[in-house]
């Protein structure tokens, strides 16, 4: 008897210590050469991808061969890290003969691991957004499968962009939705929060816990940084009321019809499929473009920039959020900074004339 | 020179010798230009004038066929519009050319690479080689008042020096070069939308009955796509800089289109809007031609 | 546990192919699928592409689905060049269907135009299969000549089924044409068709819609008694890669069956 209550007390207090020391292992400081060194030492089980800085083109999410090259600092990745999650080609299935007979068959799913660090919070928030369209009623097998693979190490942005309108889409420049764990970058290292079972799987060995000062310049640094953003507006609510107003004729004028906002919003997911060579692609599209739409009978239900511009406004800030419950957009910025004419979504949405719903 | 130009399209709207003027407005970030089109003359005060007014404002035009319009215009974008109206893509007389004697643009490609804050404004590449400030053809002409801060003290200079540069690496220099680069190509055909010369209404790289440029899996793709574009502008391109500005990927294509320009240049003398009357010169059969092949 | 990949097609052998008109043919797929009227399934031509078509045979007339279309683009054409033996692949069934249980008891009146008779004959099986399940049936078909007319030998056995009325109209008049002369609306405008506990379902291209909307509101049928079937360009058929987006609607999901009043706001 006596060895059965020391066994279950045994059990218990392991039990208590383990819940303490995770929770404890929530928060840590690291010193910038020991995540590196970390870093390192997972490169043989992951892939691990990263911010890289390119000279005179800008940063962009590459697989790093070094983690010398890993680029932590204030600048933005040009591309968000959607295209390591939904593919800009990829491969869907093939179809072929055996004896005769046609046959089809899946494409592989990579196996390999990976941890991509240095998200900001706007982007591990359009994963979440992301997951609504292909992690819900008929489940796309390759972009669940790059999430399962995907340990998401963040980092919270010191120093948000003048175009950056994330707190106005219920985000943060420290939000932690998305985020597996999120590093924000002080004096000569990080403090870093765990938030799931697959972040303390990666990161519990490392660090030791944040001191006072520490803690206190977490704490000022998460007040911080939401007040340095400057633009700020609500979305109004319902935008149907204005759907035929000439204002989109206005707004709409500069727009060119290229698809840089597209292919570099966190949240833009349209695609189209495409068969070449026998194998049936899925590859990345948006509505911007002129043919979008175009059907094969030559009709065109938005022949000209005024519908299409139109189309992205209302579907990220009207018909998603009436089907998911959310807007799709993140307030990222990229679609104003990297415009070729400078349009800037938030302006053209938060000046939209009186009469859309609150 | 704003106060004029606000002038002059508030007279031009009044008098109704234009329906609209397409010109530059202030963007939201407060530094930048946007383009606009003024249709009355309370509007005109949105104009603006200075560095920021980057864009060729050519391809608007188009969203306005057989109207009068007037529009705003530096020296490239004349160039642009010389090609446009050999190619019978626009007509001089529906377009009132408001020429803006113009000191260059500011660096934006640079600007956006380094995080720009308004501080480091420093003029654009294709600036530094520009043979002159005023448009070769223009309606009425918006002088510089200011002292003349002109970029181009390298106008005497070889323009096509950087080309020069590239032609002298291996084949293998070049080929690994441009294939990092290219990886990069995200396909979004802003540099197509941008250029003035691009106006085909259903572009070869949007056909898919064949498919002329995959962009499912691999490179070659992004590789044929590019080249074409610059071999359909042979002979056209007037080096105005914008599909290399719009590229959000920081591709050079200006190294490409200069490439094909210096060969043009030094091969047959010919150099795309630089003369008004000019007939678009790879379109154009003279019975005096001397290659022989084709009599 | 892997996740089934939504986006690989079943693999299907044509086993008869019908040509309607010049530029429209009916093949019949060796296939067997649980389907109600008016959903739809995306086709794949392997080495060409994928496209939707409406299965255009009713579940009660089975086995085998038949989708009927025309020669437009790349896929279809690629489609028309197959043989029977040949092998597509078919991914579906899509859609929502037509709301049979709604129409019960009712007059349905369906109005076609060209290739759009193919959605609704689907439906028009169904219904003359269970003819005692609904009051009368009206069929308004029209076409630009009588050679774009599709189904044409199951307009006599339509005809003959009980309390059904088929009204055949081409644009202008041709030799040897005895039926009605008009365009669809306005051959609407002549016969009147009685509202009272009535459905119309209309398919047909986007100008024949426009115009007949106006013209069903003004017999006194009311926006949520008039059913229409959309086929704005559709890809992936689950809801996802956002071509077929109208308002918060995606065709191939919300749809592409809809009464008026879903999609008047919609569609101009």
């Amino acid at each position: 008897m006596p060895a059965l209550i020391k066994m279950t007390l045994r059990i218990l207090l392991n039990r208590v210590k383990t819940d303490t020391l995770l929770k404890k292992n929530m928060t840590k400081f690291i010193k910038k050469e020991d995540l590196y060194k970390l870093l390192n030492s997972f490169l043989k089980d992951f892939e691990i991808i990263g911010p890289k800085q390119i000279a005179n083109k800008g940063i962009f999410y590459e697989p790093l061969e070094s983690i010398e090259d890993l680029y932590l600092g204030e600048l933005f990745a040009i591309e968000p890290a959607k295209k390591f999650f939904l593919e800009s080609s990829e491969c869907l299935f093939h179809s072929g003969f055996l004896d005769g007979k046609a046959t089809v068959q899946d494409a592989p799913l990579p196996d390999k691991r990976r941890i991509i660090i240095g998200l900001r919070p706007c982007e591990a928030k359009g994963l979440i957004l992301l997951d609504k369209v292909f992690d819900s009623e008929y489940k796309d097998r390759s972009y669940i499968n790059n999430r399962e693979k995907s340990v998401i190490v963040g980092l919270a942005c010191a120093k948000p962009d003048k175009s950056c309108f994330c707190t106005s889409m219920d985000g943060s420049p420290t939000g932690s939705r998305g985020m597996d764990v999120l590093l924000f970058a002080v004096e000569d290292g990080f403090i870093v929060e765990i938030y799931s079972d697959k972040g303390k799987e990666a990161f519990s060995s490392l660090g030791k816990e944040p001191d006072e000062h520490q803690n206190k310049t977490l704490s000022a640094y998460k007040q911080k940084r939401s007040e340095l953003i400057g633009k700020n507006f609500k979305v109004p609510g319902d935008l149907s009321p204005i759907f035929e107003s000439d204002y989109w004729d206005k707004v709409s004028f500069p727009c060119l019809s290229c698809g840089v906002c597209t292919y570099l919003c966190p949240t833009c997911h349209c695609f189209e499929l495409v068969d070449e060579g026998r194998k049936m692609y899925r590859c990345n599209d948006g509505c911007a473009f002129s043919n979008f739409t175009l059907e094969a009978s030559g009709w065109n239900p938005r022949p000209t920039k005024k519908e299409r511009y139109r189309q992205r406004v209302f579907h990220k800030f009207d018909y998603f959020k009436k089907i998911f419950g959310e807007n799709l957009c993140v307030g990222c910025g990229r679609c104003i900074r990297h415009c070729p004419v400078k349009m800037d979504i938030s302006e053209i949405v938060s000046n939209a004339p009186s009469g859309a719903g609150k | 020179m704003i106060e004029e130009l606000r002038n002059k399209a508030r007279e031009l709207l009044k008098t109704k010798q234009v329906e609209a003027v397409i010109g530059y407005q202030r963007a939201s970030d407060g530094l930048s230009a946007i383009p606009c089109v003024i249709r009355s003359e309370e509007e005109a005060g949105r104009l603006i004038w200075d560095a920021a007014c980057v864009y060729n404002l050519c391809g608007y035009l188009k969203d306005f066929r057989a109207k009068k319009l007037g529009i705003v215009a530096k020296a490239c974008d004349v160039r642009a519009m010389i090609v446009l109206i050999s190619e019978n893509q626009l007509n001089r007389d529906d377009v009132f050319i408001i020429g803006m004697e113009c000191c260059g643009v500011v660096d934006e490609k640079r600007a956006r690479v380094s995080g720009r804050d308004g501080s480091d404004i420093s003029s654009a590449d294709k600036c530094k080689s520009c043979a002159s400030c005023v448009p070769l053809a223009y309606d009425c002409l918006i002088k510089e008042k200011r002292e003349k801060a002109k970029v181009s003290e390298d106008a005497d200079k070889d323009k096509y020096e950087p080309v020069r540069k590239l032609e002298a690496k291996s084949l293998s220099e070049k080929s690994k070069s441009w294939k990092d680069e290219f990886k990069r190509c995200i396909r979004c055909y802003a540099c197509r939308q941008v250029c003035p010369m691009c106006y085909c209404p259903r572009c070869v790289a949007d056909q898919f009955m064949p498919v002329w440029f995959s962009k499912a899996g691999g490179i070659e793709g992004n590789f044929s796509w590019n080249v074409a574009r610059a071999m359909h502008l042979a002979g056209r391109c007037i080096d105005c800089g914008e599909c290399e500005r719009a590229c959000p990927v920081g591709i050079p294509l200006r190294d490409i289109n200069r490439k094909i320009e210096k060969d043009i240049k030094e091969l047959f003398g010919y150099e795309a809007g630089m003369k008004t009357d000019a007939k678009p010169f790879l379109a154009c059969f003279d019975k005096n031609d001397p290659e022989d092949f084709i009599k | 546990m892997e996740t089934k990949n939504i986006y690989l097609p079943r693999l299907a052998e044509i086993t008869d192919i019908k040509q309607e008109t010049p530029d429209i043919k009916t093949f019949k797929l060796k296939l067997s699928l649980v389907y109600k009227p008016g959903q739809f399934v995306e086709f794949s031509v392997f080495g060409e592409g994928e496209a939707p078509f409406c299965i255009s045979n009713s579940p009660t007339r089975g086995p085998g689905i038949e989708c009927s279309v025309k020669m437009t683009g790349k896929v279809t054409q690629a489609l028309h060049e197959l043989n029977i033996g040949d092998t597509v692949g078919i991914r579906g069934p899509y859609g929502n269907g037509f709301p049979v249980e709604n129409l019960k008891n009712k007059n349905i009146l369906f109005v076609a135009g060209g290739i759009g008779l193919a959605p609704l004959r689907s439906l028009i099986n169904y219904c003359l299969d269970r003819r005692e399940d609904f009051k009368s049936i009206t069929i308004v078909n029209g076409a630009r000549s009588s050679n774009d007319l599709v189904y044409k030998d199951e307009y006599p056995i339509w005809e003959k089924a009980k309390d059904t009325r088929l009204y055949l109209t081409v644009d202008c008049q041709e030799d040897n044409w005895s039926c009605m002369v008009g365009v669809v609306p306005r051959i609407l405008e002549q016969i009147k068709p009685v509202c009272q506990d009535s459905v119309a379902i209309v398919c047909g291209p986007p100008i024949m819609i426009k115009y007949t909307m106006p013209v069903l509101l003004k017999l006194g049928f009311c926006p949520e008694a008039i059913m229409t079937t959309l086929e704005m360009k559709m890809k992936c058929g689950m809801g996802k890669c956002g071509r077929c987006n109208i308002g918060p609607l995606y065709i191939c999901k919300d749809g592409p069956v809809f009464s008026y009043a879903q999609v008047k706001n919609y569609v101009s």
